[in-house]
């Protein structure tokens, strides 16, 4: 470790001067090592990353324009089809009527409360006395470390048709009739429940980020404000998070796409495997119309739709969050 | 790292001069701890790897799916002696949970992992036959005699074209079980046409209301199709090898609005019913909520297992026909397949014989509660005086059917046609409309695959 430092700092210091001196006569063999040293330290992130990344990204886009099934997985042959998956893809009424709605509104709505939940929740934490954090902090964690299969079945639980106790308790309020709904037969309860589910599994996460972020705001800056005559809504958005908006951008991208491409907490819900055909959402739409039908080169043009949305959606809000810096 | 990688490099392959080249070493070491590396990455030292034995130490890798037959680990070691004793051969088997198979023999194609041997679902066979992923057992049958013995439906369901891709090993249909104690106290009797059943559910209504008479389940096709072949419809016919959906003909449209309206009209099932699946029947059942469901042969056993105050008070019918006679029921189960990667076929096809006739096929039945592969052991199965296994046998053998054999039918399945269909219905869209949907999304899947 220390030589790869020591080599790093040679490298680095006599490189300035020799921009402008030119390469140094004599002494050409150096100065390839000299080259191949960056490449060689890199090396190792670089296959990892290549190998694990790169390769099945490209290896996607590959497939997704290829009819590939089984068969062609079994005997390695491929049949280059151009757009034609991309035309079905985009073709297709259910992916505008049912698919992407759903995936889109899902999304806004769900990272909205997470984000807006989970930053209630933070500046809670943020005033209380370090005990009581603890032992809140302690409580949201569990939250969080349920697994999202786990916390799925708890959910369905509750909304069981007849029985569940949210279903009981809706019923005793009068809001409900337990004898004959069934919360995950229509569109909007379905994803209500699917909503709680996402979003009590999610809001952990920002509010713990939140808080570290919030705990680095300096006293100074909240006095002042105090001071100032500024009441808790506005030094939330004229201190806080100005602050905070790399904090903030960092959770709301997170959660966006994790939320845009949701996939086990609607799957495992009833009729969330492609039953209902009005609850499908991109995750579980492409796996219907491709795992469960082996069409790999489909279910690969699914992924890279998935991919350039949520490019375009992260680019949009980090030009957004960060426009007030740029001007 | 370099020198490290270096040895890697070597070990794998054999003298290679890459390290006497001249030039300036370090682009060069770098190149070869790349390729090594990514090499090494890639390929592992390709050529070790493979499940399968040679041909010397003779030994088969076995799937069987887990929980067909709740205890199998002591038929699979009286297998293991069996079979060693008679070839001289081990066998290695490892246990698939259903859920998960499917996934895991697709892998293991692409992979160039499968076993020499393994139980595939019948739905699947096809499928994985017409990938080129299975042996074509037609020829050893009919050599060894056995093409007349097996039992149609399971024959008609492992062929694709003239190839047989799976030894018939166990089937399985399904009835209705029900609560005997219940239908004594309502009065009634099995129900042996379409409107007893009708009757016999109201009855049943007024004398418990507290229990379900008869949950139909969005989630479960199987409960569909002897409504469907009970009024005479089909779900898809063949004409000169095209299949074309027939589920919006009048008789199908006929037997799923009955089937429908055992719960929208005559409110036999409850609105939770609509996003159920077929295990969600059991659990109505074994909970005690329920007094008829539509249900496997296998089923019983556990029902019993986790529900021991029902002990004594569960029967089993045939679905009935719509006039009398027996509505067609879906027969399911597995074959035993052999892959072709396997190196040892001709030992492969020695152990698919042992298990699927003779002894062991039939302990197997009788332990799985499923019914054996060939005709023989069926008929004797047939004549249990057991009353959950002789109502399942008169349905398999009177009116045992298979869904359209075609691979593209898997994919059907896997699309979720039926369910969609059926649990749409359920919520309030009317038949036409959501049979003429389930038949236009069939046809485009047996347009788009032929």
């Amino acid at each position: 470790m220390t030589g790869v430092v020591t080599t790093l700092r040679e490298r680095t210091r006599p490189g300035r001067g020799a921009a402008t001196a030119g390469p140094r006569p004599g002494r050409p063999r150096r100065s390839a090592s000299r080259t191949a040293r960056p490449w060689l330290l890199l090396a190792p992130a670089l296959i990892v990353m290549g190998g694990l990344l790169l390769y099945p990204l490209l290896r996607v886009v590959l497939i997704s324009l290829q009819d590939f099934g089984l068969r062609q997985l079994v005997s390695g042959r491929t049949s280059w089809v151009g757009f034609d998956n991309y035309a079905e893809l985009l073709g297709d009424a259910d992916l505008w009527r049912t698919v992407l709605p759903n995936t889109v509104v899902f999304a806004v709505v769900a990272v909205a409360l997470t984000v807006v939940v989970g930053t209630l929740v933070a500046l809670l934490l943020a005033r209380l006395r370090p005990l009581t954090r603890g032992i809140v902090t302690t409580a949201i964690m569990v939250a969080w470390a349920v697994p999202a299969v786990t916390g799925t079945y708890v959910w369905i639980f509750l909304f069981t048709p007849g029985d569940g106790l949210a279903v009981q308790a809706l019923d005793a309020l009068g809001l409900t009739d337990a004898a004959t709904a069934n919360p995950f037969a229509s569109r909007i309860s379905f994803y209500g429940v699917a909503t709680l589910n996402v979003v009590h599994h999610g809001f952990p996460f920002v509010a713990l980020t939140v808080l570290a972020g919030l705990l680095t705001v300096p006293q100074e800056v909240t006095e002042a404000a105090i001071v100032d005559g500024a009441g808790a809504w506005r030094r939330f958005w004229s201190v806080t998070f100005p602050m905070l908006r790399p904090v903030f951008a960092v959770v709301t991208v997170l959660s966006t796409i994790w939320d845009f491409k949701v996939f086990t907490q609607i799957y495992l819900m009833p009729g969330g495997d492609g039953v209902n055909r009005g609850v499908l959402n991109l995750g579980t739409w492409s796996y219907v119309e491709s795992f469960a039908q082996n069409r790999y080169g489909l279910g690969a043009a699914i992924a890279v739709l998935l991919t350039v949305l949520l490019l375009i959606i992260t680019v949009g809000y980090l030009r957004l969050l960060f426009k007030e810096d740029e001007l | 790292m370099v020198s490290m990688t270096g040895l890697l490099w070597r070990s794998c392959r054999k003298g290679n001069h890459m390290w006497s080249t001249s030039g300036p070493r370090g682009v060069r070491r770098t190149a070869a701890a790349l390729l090594a590396i990514s090499a090494l990455a890639l390929a592992g030292c390709a050529g070790q790897g493979g499940t399968n034995a040679g041909g010397s130490d003779r030994k088969l890798t076995v799937w069987i799916m887990e929980g067909t037959n709740p205890d199998a680990r002591p038929f699979f070691d009286e297998l293991s002696t069996a079979f060693r004793t008679q070839t001289g051969a081990t066998l290695d088997v490892q246990f698939v949970p259903w859920a998960s198979a499917h996934d895991k023999f697709v892998t293991s194609i692409a992979g160039g992992t499968t076993p020499d041997v393994a139980e595939v679902g019948t739905t699947w066979t096809g499928e994985f036959g017409a990938a080129g992923a299975l042996v074509d057992l037609a020829p050893r049958v009919q050599q060894a005699g056995l093409s007349d013995g097996l039992v149609k439906g399971l024959t008609e369901a492992g062929t694709v074209g003239t190839a047989l891709y799976g030894m018939p090993w166990y089937a399985g249909v399904r009835s209705i079980v029900y609560r005997t104690d219940v239908f004594t106290e309502a009065g009634v009797t099995p129900p042996t046409t379409w409107d007893e059943l009708v009757t016999a559910g109201q009855k049943i209504k007024a004398a418990r209301p507290d229990l379900i008479p008869f949950p139909i389940a969005g989630d479960n096709e199987y409960g569909v199709y002897p409504f469907v072949w009970g009024a005479g419809g089909q779900i898809a016919t063949q004409n000169g090898g095209a299949w074309t959906s027939a589920l919006d003909s009048p008789q199908a449209r006929q037997g799923i609005e009955f089937y429908a309206d055992l719960a929208l009209k005559h409110g036999l099932s409850t609105p939770a019913a609509a996003t159920w699946k077929e295990t969600d029947l059991r659990d109505a059942f074994t909970k005690g909520q329920a007094a008829m469901i539509i249900s496997g042969s296998w089923t019983p056993k556990s029902i019993l297992e986790s529900a021991p105050e029902l002990q004594g008070k569960v029967g089993a019918f045939p679905i009935p026909g719509p006039s009398g006679g027996l509505a067609g029921s879906f027969l399911g189960g597995s074959h035993l397949s052999i892959f072709e990667g396997s190196k040892n076929q001709d030992l492969a096809w020695q152990l698919v014989q042992l298990m699927s006739t003779g002894d062991f096929a039939a302990k197997w039945g009788a332990e799985s509660s499923f019914f054996p592969g060939t005709t023989a052991l069926l008929q004797q199965a047939a004549q249990s005086s057991d009353p959950l296994v002789a109502p399942f046998a008169k349905q398999m053998v009177e009116a045992g059917r298979s869904v359209p054999v075609t691979p593209l039918y898997g994919q059907v399945q896997g699309k979720k046609t039926i369910p969609a269909m059926m649990s749409a219905i359920l919520n309030g869209t009317p038949v036409d409309q959501a049979t003429s949907t389930a038949a236009t999304e069939m046809n485009k899947i047996f347009a788009g695959g032929a």
